[in-house]
């Protein structure tokens, strides 16, 4: 019973809470048991034991992933060249060794190689791939694109535009209406050409003193892309011609009540995403095209085809090839009202 | 906010020459954007232009082309919003700082960078300080603070400042210049936050302290507690001591702490009088100051404190106050706190004279309330205990008559400001009121008027105890020796002063437990020679040697001035010469630390003090902690509640009273519901009258031997303190 303040003190340690402090460790419970253990590491001297040579697919992704983030240009090229050859002597019917989705998001960051011979490699190879898997990443295709489009490297953005024309041909209805191909490829076609104008009011009218955009040899392809990518935005194929010009005679527009045929149908509305500005959105109808197009550039291009021809020569023909996609796109275009 | 532009780009005009190559740039930005966009934790371009630089560029340029890059801080922000956790953190780092440059940045992201900027600051200066950082943050929070000082921007510089002077990573003179500024600024909320600064930002620096410092062991204390056990126990005393401990032991700490450099703010402001000058005429002189009253009574709180603290001069102060010292006035007792405050010894008895006669007019009369004329009576003896000179004695008579009022706080501050008179200034009070002590100290003279700007000689705290305790020792000695206790006059005192340089360390100081054995030739005259043998280091000896020969001069004087002027020494405690006289060895100053402690212990415990003593701790009291307005209020503060809180706050804790028991009843009752046993005196009460019958017949029939081992036993056992005795303490 003696020195009951000590034995009291001590019963009471059991069921005081221990005060926590910052910076320093818990203390560990009475009944803490160490579990820790050490243990050696084993080095092995030889890193592959297998007999067997590696498969085919295998050393396909092995090369898949050397060309996606090697360091040197010319590690990357061989590996290109290598899948080139891999997917070109594929028999006929044959499926490719690793699918197109796992593809593409790896090489297209190549698009803005600083290495030309990568660069064209890359195009190389790009052909190869089958046209109806393109269509449904043309998005994700296109971002790269652009990118290169408006890059600094002048020898980029030329790649750039030989992508696009590989794009067009592949995928064209894709290309111009997947969410921003429209509007967004048109500013980088702005932009590059120099044609671009300031959003903010300039009281100046001056000739472009870009310094960039103006690499004179470039300017003809850079005409004919353009007119490449309006042809297939504004002009109207022959299918649809067929339609709209009465082809089922009693019938009138049959076809905007058919079951659609492309890949996600209604994309456009955009249910489940962020919600998009008028640059990122998707323009499915030839008109709503031709609308966006006469607000924001129509006046910027015509600008420029008329400096263009005046320059004569390639680029002056250009820019008639030019003029000629623009009379035909925009030609049956009736002025809708957008004050509303 | 300092802007990193792109030189050049200033000077062109940027419409018309770079406007089509930025708009190229920013189109190659917002394809990356794009691109990263659609999948941020793959697209890292290492390209030949990279995401970052895009950014860093068209940041640096956003605010010439704004039309064009209206969507970029959007842009920035939903980039950091959502995907912050996977940016690399190079990229993550130039958003943010991209962000910042940018014209408009959120309050969220502010926040957001006020915490980033604390803790990089934190953990840079956690292992050592990093000075070269500090100053270049403190310099570009002064410079935020400076370059214009009508915007709120420089409340970050403020919150900054404050958060890092609390955590002790800046206590250097810059950051409290950064404050000097702040206060000094022309935004309300800036203002507040440097005025408040001053006022509370070291008693939050030590509150944080006192919370992370652990409790050590600290001195021995089982000294003082068995000094204390000597005398009667009671659990008072034992309380007192253990309060009186714990605060010399804080006080020990405080000392010990390994940082020097660690004043406080008022402290360490440059040019006081200058700070206390302009904020005194740009926030509260000036018709101009747009400060409300809250906020103006703040700064005059920090104005007054500067002038208390500093002993600054600012005469216009005290006529700004006569104004504000009316009862109806809002918050006047902090108008009287902030009075009080910055008066000080220095300050002109004249300039105060009016103010505490208004104070006495409009406060202390027979018609006024109680709680004013009690606060009225405070204030007045707050101001005199620090410039006694400022009341006039019909005045002081006429307050000190109020001692015998029925309300018990304008009776305790009537009484406060006649102790205080009795001390500083009897002559002041009328005959009867003086009071014996003050009586005699007039009489004998030990009690003087002082003048105005009369200072008090300083010395060594503690040294007379040192010489009381010397003495003492000697005088016990020399009783040892069979000498008698005083010196005759052809006596010389040489033993001290040897025994003294034997005892030169703290570790040979056996001086007070052996007595006088060891010193067997004490009363042989002291040979320079051996003494310098005994000394290892040469130049210790030298010293002793100087010291030593002064010392035995000043001393055959200083004993025959002792003997000459030991009939007046009286009640007088005149400066030590201990100090001019002798050199203190260690062992002297480790007796000094002693007896200090003992004292600060006594004086804790309620022992008697000096009379100069008392004076001054009144007149040190006031630089420590800030007068407030409660301590204005006084007693009457209590006195605030109704008849209806009063009795709320007794029936505070005794449960409902439901039925009609009695208190004991109820205290039974509570301890059943708590499930505790009965009392002992409670089981013996109850106990069946049959049972105890025995033992009273008993008592009676006892033999003499038996009785008398009862008794011894009763004796024996109040010794022991009871039954259970004080076994294990």
């Amino acid at each position: 019973m003696g020195s009951s303040a000590r034995k009291k003190k001590e019963k009471k340690k059991d069921f005081q809470k221990v005060k926590l402090k910052v910076g320093k460790t818990k203390q560990k419970a009475d009944n803490f048991t160490d579990t820790s253990f050490k243990s050696k590491s084993i080095v092995v001297n030889q890193q592959s034991l297998t007999t067997s040579a590696p498969s085919s697919t295998s050393q396909f992704a092995h090369y898949l992933s050397l060309a996606s983030s090697s360091r040197s240009d010319t590690q990357r090229r061989d590996a290109l060249s290598y899948l080139t050859t891999q997917v070109s002597s594929l028999p006929v019917n044959e499926a490719l060794p690793l699918p197109t989705a796992v593809l593409l998001p790896k090489l297209l960051p190549l698009i803005l190689d600083g290495s030309s011979s990568v660069r064209t490699q890359l195009l190389k190879f790009l052909r190869l791939l089958p046209y109806a898997d393109i269509g449904d990443r043309a998005e994700s295709a296109l971002l790269y694109t652009r990118a290169g489009m408006t890059h600094l490297a002048a020898d980029i953005r030329t790649d750039a535009l030989a992508m696009l024309e590989w794009l067009l041909e592949v995928a064209q209805e894709d290309v111009i209406t997947c969410a921003g191909g429209w509007v967004k490829t048109l500013n980088c076609f702005m932009s590059m050409m120099g044609w671009a104008v300031s959003s903010g009011s300039t009281k100046w009218t001056s000739a472009s003193k870009a310094s960039f955009g103006k690499a004179g040899k470039s300017l003809p392809r850079q005409l004919l892309v353009l007119a490449q990518f309006l042809r297939a935005g504004l002009v109207e194929t022959e299918s649809e011609a067929v339609l709209v010009d009465g082809g089922m005679f009693p019938l009138w527009g049959v076809e905007r009540h058919m079951i659609p045929s492309r890949s996600n149908a209604f994309a456009h509305l955009n249910l489940f995403g962020s919600s998009r500005d008028e640059e990122g959105e998707m323009y499915i109808d030839r008109e709503d095209r031709q609308r966006i197009f006469h607000k924001r550039y129509q006046a910027a291009v015509e600008l420029g085809i008329g400096n263009a021809k005046k320059e004569a020569g390639e680029a002056g023909r250009a820019a008639a090839v030019l003029t000629k996609v623009l009379r035909d796109g925009m030609n049956d275009y009736v002025g809708i009202d957008d004050a509303q | 906010m300092p802007k990193k532009r792109v030189g050049a780009l200033e000077k062109v005009d940027a419409d018309l020459s770079y406007s089509e190559d930025f708009l190229n740039q920013y189109g190659q930005y917002r394809s990356q954007r794009d691109i990263f966009l659609a999948s941020p934790s793959t697209a890292t371009s290492t390209g030949v232009v990279s995401f970052r630089d895009l950014i860093d560029f068209v940041a640096h340029v956003a605010d010439c082309f704004p039309e064009d890059t209206a969507e970029f801080p959007e842009d920035l922000k939903t980039i950091l919003t959502l995907h912050h956790a996977s940016l690399e953190s190079e990229l993550r780092e130039k958003i943010v700082g991209s962000l910042v440059l940018l014209p408009t940045p959120s309050k969220t992201l502010r926040t957001l960078l006020f915490q980033k900027i604390l803790s990089d600051l934190r953990t840079s200066n956690s292992k050592a300080k990093n000075h070269r950082l500090n100053r270049t943050i403190q310099t570009a929070l002064f410079n935020l603070l400076t370059s214009d000082r009508a915007s709120a921007k420089g409340i970050w510089a403020v919150k900054i400042t404050r958060e890092l002077w609390k955590r002790q990573i800046w206590t250097d003179a810059k950051a409290v210049e950064i404050m000097k500024e702040a206060s000094l600024a022309d935004n309300e909320k800036v203002i507040g936050g440097g005025v408040r600064f001053f006022l509370g930002g070291d008693k939050e620096r030590e509150e944080l302290e006192d919370d992370s410092s652990d409790e050590e062991a600290g001195i021995d204390i089982g000294k003082l507690k068995h000094q204390a056990g000597i005398n009667k126990k009671t659990k008072k005393k034992a309380k007192t001591l253990e309060r009186a401990v714990e605060k010399v032991r804080k006080n020990e700490k405080k000392k010990k702490q390994p940082h020097p450099l660690n004043f406080s703010a008022l402290h360490l402001l440059h040019d006081p009088q200058g700070f206390a000058e302009q904020l005194f005429s740009k926030h509260l002189q000036s018709s101009r100051s747009k400060l409300n009253l809250d906020q103006k009574l703040l700064v005059l709180q920090l104005v007054s404190r500067l002038v208390g603290l500093h002993k600054l001069t600012v005469i216009s102060l005290y006529t700004y106050f006569i104004k504000y010292l009316t009862p109806r006035q809002p918050s006047v007792t902090s108008f009287l706190a902030s009075l009080a405050q910055s008066t000080h010894n220095l300050v002109p008895p004249d300039a105060l004279e009016p103010l505490v006669q208004k104070i006495a007019n409009e406060f202390v009369s027979e018609a006024s309330a109680s709680e004013v004329a009690s606060a009225g009576l405070n204030a007045i003896r707050e101001i005199c205990v620090r410039q006694p000179m400022a009341m006039s004695d019909t005045l002081l008579q006429d307050l000190v008559m109020y001692r015998k009022s029925k309300d018990k706080g304008v009776m305790m501050a009537a009484k406060g400001l006649l102790s205080l008179y009795r001390e500083v200034d009897p002559d002041k009070l009328a005959k009867r009121d003086r009071g014996k002590s003050a009586t005699m100290g007039l009489k004998s003279g030990t009690i003087k008027e002082r003048r105005f700007g009369e200072q008090e000689v300083g010395g060594i705290e503690g040294l007379e105890l040192l010489e009381q305790w010397k003495d003492e020792e000697r005088k016990r000695k020399r009783v040892e020796r069979g000498l008698p206790e005083e010196l005759g006059t052809d006596e010389e005192d040489d033993s001290d002063a040897e025994e003294d340089w034997g005892a030169w360390d703290v570790e040979s100081d056996a001086s007070s437990d052996s007595g006088g054995w060891i010193n067997v030739e004490s009363d042989a005259e002291i040979e320079i020679s051996d003494s310098e043998d005994d000394k290892p280091a040469a130049k210790k000896a030298k010293l002793d040697l100087k010291a030593k020969s002064k010392g035995e001069d000043n001393d055959k004087n200083g004993d025959e001035e002792n003997e000459n002027e030991d009939a007046d020494k009286a009640l007088e405690q005149k400066i030590s010469k201990l100090a001019t006289t002798k050199i203190l060895t260690p062992a002297d100053l480790a007796k000094l630390q002693e007896l200090r402690l003992s004292a600060s212990v006594n004086k804790a415990m309620g022992g008697s003090k000096s009379q100069s003593a008392r004076l001054k701790e009144l007149a040190a009291r006031h630089t420590d902690d800030a007068l407030t307005a409660e301590q204005i209020e006084g007693f009457s503060a209590l006195r605030k509640s109704t008849k209806e809180e009063m009795v709320a706050l007794a029936r505070e804790g005794k449960g409902e009273r439901g039925e009609h028991k009695s208190t004991q009843a109820l205290r039974r009752d509570k301890k059943n519901a708590e499930g505790k046993s009965t009392t002992n005196k409670e089981k013996s009460r109850k106990k069946n009258f049959l049972m105890t019958l025995g033992k009273a017949k008993f008592k009676q029939k006892r033999s003499l031997t038996q009785t008398k081992r009862v008794l011894k036993g009763h004796i024996e056992r109040s010794k022991r303190g009871g039954k259970r005795g004080n076994i294990g303490q």
